[in-house]
């Protein structure tokens, strides 16, 4: 097991830069995920831990040592792609063993190793198969055979799920979690599918266009994302941005735009009016009661809740109401936010604003149990 | 697909077996030729089946002629030419894949402008380089200046084959502890092979069957390939020994038929299809 570690790591293609200023520390046993939209830079920087490509700058650690310089073969690294890439010319017993063949190991020695890896992965029925004629799942837990069978420092894996259906994508992110958890190797794995980052990792790095925005926990991601991308970008249904003007009216500071009135928790240390963004998440949103008004755009049901887009004067709220509420498209309501559960974010720079103690006026309930 | 009725079939049948036998007949005309008896050859009307038998013109060739000696020497400059021609341009075909260089695209574009000059306005200046480097009269001259036009050729087909072939097969093995060239040899070469082996025919029929340069560049009996000894034993201006012809013809068209009938699976499996997902 070893840490991994970025320090000011750039990469440039050309002009183009791909990576700036990376600073990553990844401790031992760590399960990371980089996530971010297609050309953030996330695969960028995990071809550059398994020293595919080399950085333009900075510094790459695997377990405390400079790796900069260091070919992939010499990281005792293991690395799973998103293609698979297994040797087409060579069975899956074949596959498994080239790792072990690479690093010297006897033909007598390997044969049991491969049997115990395939038989971690359920693949013992398939070693003299040929990768073609294998299916995608199948071809994936070949894929992860390779990289387990040598047990590496770190397992790199490129969005190793994206090529495989919904449903045994879901089997496969809970047999990786397992995985993990049994063998308790640090794993970097890239994704640009935040249910798989959400679920899998300790800790989350989210990327764009080349700069990381936050590294934090799932849930701190979540709870508290550091910027107005993080915010945007986590969370399904998005959570609803609203620019505004926060003053203060009385002790209650509000968020001011256009005609709406969105009593907000007070920006810490202002007392001063200034340009913020309002985000709230669809469950922060109360239906049913409330000083807002609000009309009914788009209702989507999905079963056991209904997502709601609703008006509001300039801006268009998400919310997520219970299955019990019957609302219909044009309909009137009103609304309130859950204040204590809203985030602020400097309008200008987009980063998040830390609040003052927020002023308890009212405690929502649920929507549910006000229906 | 429904059946073709009974005539629409036998017009098919008729009209495909014309074709072959367009295309044979002089094959078959070569071989009926190279063993009728000389007696037979210039019978009206002609024979087509032989009334006897006969491998004198063969046994005449190997052991009263140079032809066993033109044969070496074709089969020498063939081999060279098409190792030679395979290992450089396998090489510098992944070279100009896989690596980036700068004037890489250049290269790979003026290595085909060479093909534009016809080979009769090559033949005189490499003649005068092979001279001045002593090679003048050699097998050697001639693999060097069939590679000059192989080459081009073969890199451009290799570099196709090679750019079909996906990156992270390479990226795998080398994280898989491989070198580079541990990853060309283990997973690179083998995907390349199809494509390694029509290269190699085509490389190795041009070299077996050129006729030009070896007319110029060669004029003594101890390095002569077939082409030129055949024709320069049995034509002369005076007298065309037909059935010695057609007999070093047979023996000459032999090696190609063998080799193709031996790696005709190579060319057509689908080696390696379904290696990557995506």
């Amino acid at each position: 097991m070893a840490s991994v570690g970025f320090e000011n790591v750039r990469k440039t293609f050309g002009a183009a830069v791909a990576v700036e200023n990376l600073d990553l520390a990844i401790e031992e046993g760590e399960f990371v995920s980089l996530l971010g939209p297609s050309g953030c830079g996330k695969t960028t920087t995990l071809r550059m831990l398994a020293g595919l490509e080399y950085p333009t700058g900075g510094r790459i650690r695997i377990g405390g040592r400079v790796v900069n310089d260091v070919p992939p073969a010499k990281r005792d690294i293991a690395m799973v792609f998103q293609s698979y890439a297994l040797y087409p010319h060579m069975t899956v017993a074949e596959n498994i063993a080239y790792p072990l063949r690479k690093r010297g190991v006897r033909k007598r020695e390997r044969g049991p190793l491969v049997r115990r890896t395939a038989e971690l992965l359920q693949l013992e029925a398939l070693l003299d198969r040929k990768p073609r004629q294998l299916s995608g799942g199948q071809q994936q837990r070949v894929a992860l055979g390779r990289a387990l069978i040598r047990e590496p420092e770190v397992f790199l894996l490129d969005e190793p799920l994206s090529n495989l259906d919904a449903k045994l994508r879901a089997h496969m992110r809970a047999e990786l979690i397992q995985l993990h958890q049994r063998i308790g190797k640090t794993t970097v794995y890239v994704t640009h599918d935040q249910l798989e980052a959400m679920t899998m990792s300790t800790r989350i790095a989210v990327m764009q266009a080349g700069v990381l925005q936050q590294f934090a926990p799932p849930a701190d991601i979540y709870h508290s994302p550091a910027n107005l991308f993080v915010a945007g970008f986590i969370g399904t249904p998005s959570m609803t941005l609203i620019e505004g003007e926060a003053t203060s009216d009385g002790n209650q500071a509000v968020l001011v735009a256009s005609a709406l009135r969105i009593p907000i928790p007070a920006p810490a240390g202002g007392g001063r009016s200034r340009a913020v963004t309002l985000g709230v998440r669809p469950e922060d949103v109360v239906v049913g009661s409330g000083p807002i008004e609000a009309r009914v755009k788009i209702v989507e049901p999905t079963g056991h809740e209904t997502i709601v887009l609703l008006e509001i004067g300039p801006a268009t709220v998400t919310a997520r109401v219970g299955d019990g509420t019957p609302l219909r498209p044009g309909e009137s309501v009103r609304l309130s936010f859950r204040t204590e559960k809203l985030h602020l974010f400097d309008s200008e720079t987009g980063r998040r604003l830390e609040v003052e103690h927020p002023l308890r006026l009212e405690t929502p309930r649920p929507a549910s149990a006000r229906a | 697909m429904k059946p073709a009725s009974f005539p629409r079939q036998l017009l098919l049948n008729v009209a495909a077996w014309a074709v072959v036998l367009a295309v044979i007949f002089p094959l078959v005309w070569m071989v009926v030729t190279s063993v009728k008896p000389q007696a037979e050859l210039f019978r009206i009307p002609p024979s087509f089946l032989p009334d006897a038998i006969t491998f004198e013109h063969y046994w005449r060739l190997l052991a009263e002629t140079p032809f066993l000696t033109y044969f070496r020497n074709s089969l020498v400059l063939a081999v060279s030419t098409t190792v030679l021609v395979i290992v450089v341009a396998t090489l510098g075909a992944y070279s100009l894949v896989r690596f980036s260089y700068p004037g890489r695209e250049t290269l790979a574009q003026l290595v085909l402008f060479t093909y534009l000059l016809p080979s009769v306005v090559l033949i005189i200046p490499l003649y005068l380089m092979m001279v001045s480097v002593g090679l003048a009269n050699t097998i050697a001259s001639l693999v060097v200046a069939y590679t000059t036009f192989a080459l081009p050729y073969a890199l451009w087909l290799l570099r196709s084959f090679m750019a079909g072939i996906p990156e992270d097969l390479e990226s795998a093995a080398l994280v898989d502890g491989a070198s580079r060239i541990g990853a060309f040899w283990d997973v690179i070469f083998p995907q390349a092979l199809p494509g390694i082996i029509s290269t190699a025919l085509f490389t190795f029929i041009l070299a077996w069957n050129e006729y030009l340069y070896a007319l110029v560049l060669v004029n003594s009996d101890q390095a002569r390939p077939l082409t030129t000894g055949v024709m320069n034993m049995l034509i002369t201006s005076f007298n065309i020994e037909w059935s010695l012809l057609m007999a070093a013809s047979v023996m000459m068209s032999l090696p190609l038929i063998v080799i193709f009938t031996f790696l005709q699976g190579y060319l057509t499996s689908g080696f390696g299809a379904g290696g990557v997902k995506g």
